[in-house]
């Protein structure tokens, strides 16, 4: 009950840094963020069903953490709640250990909000 | 009755680094290639992601990817006057088994060998003259250079993302480098890793003694990376949990991850799983080899497997291994001192010391297989005169950290209780205050330092066991000795706390605990077939189709890890096949 209570103040303090700082993920360039995708590519694909590591990001726009069937989630990612948006992912990617605790993602985060949004622009014309 | 399969141009025995490459430019060539693996198939997706990678019980005290001493093993002793007993249990080396062998389990540790190696004989008769050789030290050049090498060196660089600074571009010394390397075209892939609070304290330690320190090149890519035959890194996490497991973040270059799906992908090669190559099998005069016969090990099914040509690539104990149980050129007599094959086996040696420091955090916990600082001025420094200590070779100096777990790293000072509530109350306040300051040295042949096949004890196939006979000689006493002052002047210069200093080794080697994994020799190069088992492009003098390729072509060992010259012999050799041999088959070197 503690760890919930406390993960949920985590969660609103890093929407709440998240907002106040960051440019929306709408905004940035494409054409850039595919270079930063260097940093997922390893683990990621981008082809339907296809997981590495992580799971396919093929579809991941607006889609529930955790509810791919084919893929072996943490239980922090599969009882979060989190839909994935460009603000949920901005923050995830900025610190997804800050961001949700217990996830078992191996990356220690983009920290530049600019690169971030570039390559949340990227995943936005790729991830469909 | 062994099913006889469809011949193949190639059959690859062992899937790591060597078969990886081998397989995916033989496959890419043109020829139908088939890999035999007597592991299973791993990847990092299914096997080495986050959570269940991290078990340091599983992976390290069990020995999850190391092969099974159960099945198959070697005898030990230390001189031929001993009878050997089998290892029952791995202990002071570890030869890995799965797809992707050992380059699953490795820490990264990628350097260049230098001509101070290949040509250690032709070096030191120059410049100390033939007596200074003792007459036991069967040392000898391996018939290649490091100009030829340098390519390929920096090929596999670039495939095993390694990361770290050039201290020689083209002649011209590089600050932040190391400034005894060779000469080297261009840069690492990626720039060195974080330096961590232990290898910042000895690199101001060493420079103040007027040492040259340099970050550890290290297949552990610093940034994310892809390599140039479009196989992607993720960046190193310092996770911790590098040596003995596969990368949870696909950071570490590894076969698995790369050369061996890029052949998977290609249909002229082919991949067994759980096939266990007992023999090479030969024409019938004994010029050629003809394909090999193994055995599935999930059923006990044998099969023979025909091919135009055989490339040993198994761990390097056990291409010797089969070269001894296939009967493929004379088994080595230390007493007659005629044969070659198991000739020159080498180990390696050192001495490490354990500085405490009071108040300080080091962090153990965090680190890559390479975060690590080391200086070569006892190494490949060929200033440093070795004439008034009296030995061959040399040793680095490093520090720093590389998956240092809980069960396993202890560290407390001398004399404290090894059992009981003191011993616990000192790993509580000493876990945090500890690093270690260790000399990694060189060994040479010895006459009596040598494999062959066991007079008593059989495998699981009903095969002879390998013995080996390795001892440590006065050349390592002495080179020992030599190290152990200077970590220890190092150490003391910096002022810890408590210290527990390093002692050159003196006793006969044992198989516990663990040392190093970096077997060398029994299959050694060379300039012609009296002296040496293969030639320079690693093939075979007797047959001319067989290449053998690995850490057991090392005439002796240096104080570097391997890899990095055996990923470089494996393209090498890819290269002399592709380009020479297919075309033209025989003898690469005229015997």
């Amino acid at each position: 009950m503690m760890g919930d209570a406390l993960r949920a103040a985590g969660l609103a303090f890093a929407f709440a840094f998240v907002m106040a700082t960051r440019p929306s993920g709408a905004g940035g360039d494409a054409g850039r963020g595919q270079k930063f995708y260097e940093e997922c590519i390893a683990c990621h694909s981008l082809e339907r069903g296809v997981h590495g590591i992580g799971p396919s990001l093929h579809g991941v726009f607006n889609r529930r953490a955790g509810e791919l069937s084919d893929y072996r989630y943490s239980p922090a990612l599969k009882r979060s709640g989190i839909i994935w948006t460009a603000d949920t992912l901005d923050a995830f990617i900025a610190d997804s250990q800050q961001f949700l605790p217990a996830n078992r993602m191996p990356y220690a985060g983009m920290p530049n909000a600019a690169d971030r949004a570039d390559l949340i622009a990227y995943l936005q014309q790729v991830a469909k | 009755m062994a099913t006889r399969l469809k011949e193949v141009d190639a059959v690859v025995v062992g899937l790591g680094w060597t078969g990886g490459i081998l397989g995916k430019e033989l496959a890419e060539a043109g020829l139908k290639v088939v890999a035999l693996e007597r592991g299973a198939m791993r990847t990092s997706e299914k096997d080495y992601a986050v959570p269940n990678i991290r078990d340091e019980l599983r992976y390290v005290i069990r020995h999850d990817l190391m092969q099974n001493t159960a099945r198959d093993t070697l005898t030990i002793r230390n001189n031929p006057s001993q009878e050997a007993l089998p290892m029952r249990r791995l202990g002071s080396f570890l030869p890995g088994e799965v797809v992707g062998g050992s380059g699953v389990h490795w820490s990264g540790h990628t350097w260049r060998w230098t001509d101070m190696e290949f040509k250690v004989r032709s070096h030191y008769e120059e410049r100390y003259g033939k007596s200074f050789i003792p007459a036991d030290m069967t040392i000898s050049d391996w018939g290649i250079t490091y100009a030829e090498l340098e390519p390929y060196y920096d090929k596999f660089e670039h495939v095993a993302a390694v990361s770290g600074k050039a201290g020689n571009l083209r002649g011209q010394v590089q600050p932040g480098g190391n400034p005894f390397e060779s000469p080297r075209q261009r840069e690492y892939p990626l720039p060195p890793l974080a330096t961590i609070l232990a290898g910042e304290m000895f690199a101001t330690a060493a420079t103040n003694s007027g040492y040259h320190p340099f970050p550890r090149p290290t297949a552990n890519a610093s940034r994310a990376y892809t390599n140039p035959d479009g196989a992607h890194f993720g960046a190193c996490q310092y996770c911790g949990y590098c040596q003995r497991f596969g990368c949870e973040a696909n950071a570490k270059g590894s076969p698995h991850m790369t050369v061996i799906p890029i052949a998977l992908r290609n249909p002229n090669f082919e991949l067994r799983t759980y096939s266990w190559v007992t023999k090479v099998l030969k024409d019938s005069d004994g010029k050629r080899v003809t394909g090999v016969s193994y055995t599935n090990v999930l059923n006990g099914e044998e099969f023979e497997q025909p091919a135009g040509m055989v490339l040993l690539c198994a761990y390097a104990i056990n291409n010797v291994h089969l070269m001894l149980l296939s009967g493929i050129g004379e088994p080595y007599d230390p007493v007659a001192q005629t044969g070659v094959i198991g000739k020159n086996y080498c180990y390696q040696t050192g001495a490490s010391a354990t500085l405490f420091f009071e108040g300080r955090h080091f962090n153990p916990f965090m680190s890559a297989g390479g975060t690590n600082v080391t200086m070569d001025d006892f190494n490949i420094n060929w200033e440093f005169d070795r004439a008034p200590h009296s030995f061959v070779g040399g040793y680095n100096v490093a520090a720093g950290f590389n998956t240092l777990l809980p069960i396993g790293y202890r560290p407390v000072p001398s004399g404290t209780p090894q059992w009981g509530t003191a011993w616990k109350a000192a790993t509580a306040k000493w876990y945090q205050t500890a690093m270690n300051i260790a000399a990694s040295g060189s060994v040479m042949g010895n006459r009596y330092n040598y494999f062959d096949l066991d007079p008593t004890y059989r495998n699981a196939f009903g095969q002879p066991l390998m013995r080996m006979t390795f001892d440590y000689k006065a050349n390592e006493h002495k080179m020992g000795q030599h190290a152990a002052n200077i970590v220890n002047n190092i150490a003391r210069s910096m002022d810890p706390t408590k210290l527990n200093p390093a002692v050159a080794r003196t006793q006969p080697w044992t198989v516990v605990p663990y040392q190093s994994t970096h077997n060398t020799g029994g299959t050694m190069m060379g300039t012609n077939p009296h002296e040496s088992a293969v030639n320079k492009y690693l093939q075979s003098w007797n047959c001319h189709n067989l290449f053998v390729v690995g850490a057991n072509v090392f005439p002796h060992n240096s104080s570097y890890n391997p890899t990095g010259p055996v990923g470089a012999l494996a393209y090498w050799t890819a290269d002399a096949i592709k380009d020479r041999y297919v075309k033209n088959p025989g003898p690469l070197v005229p015997a």
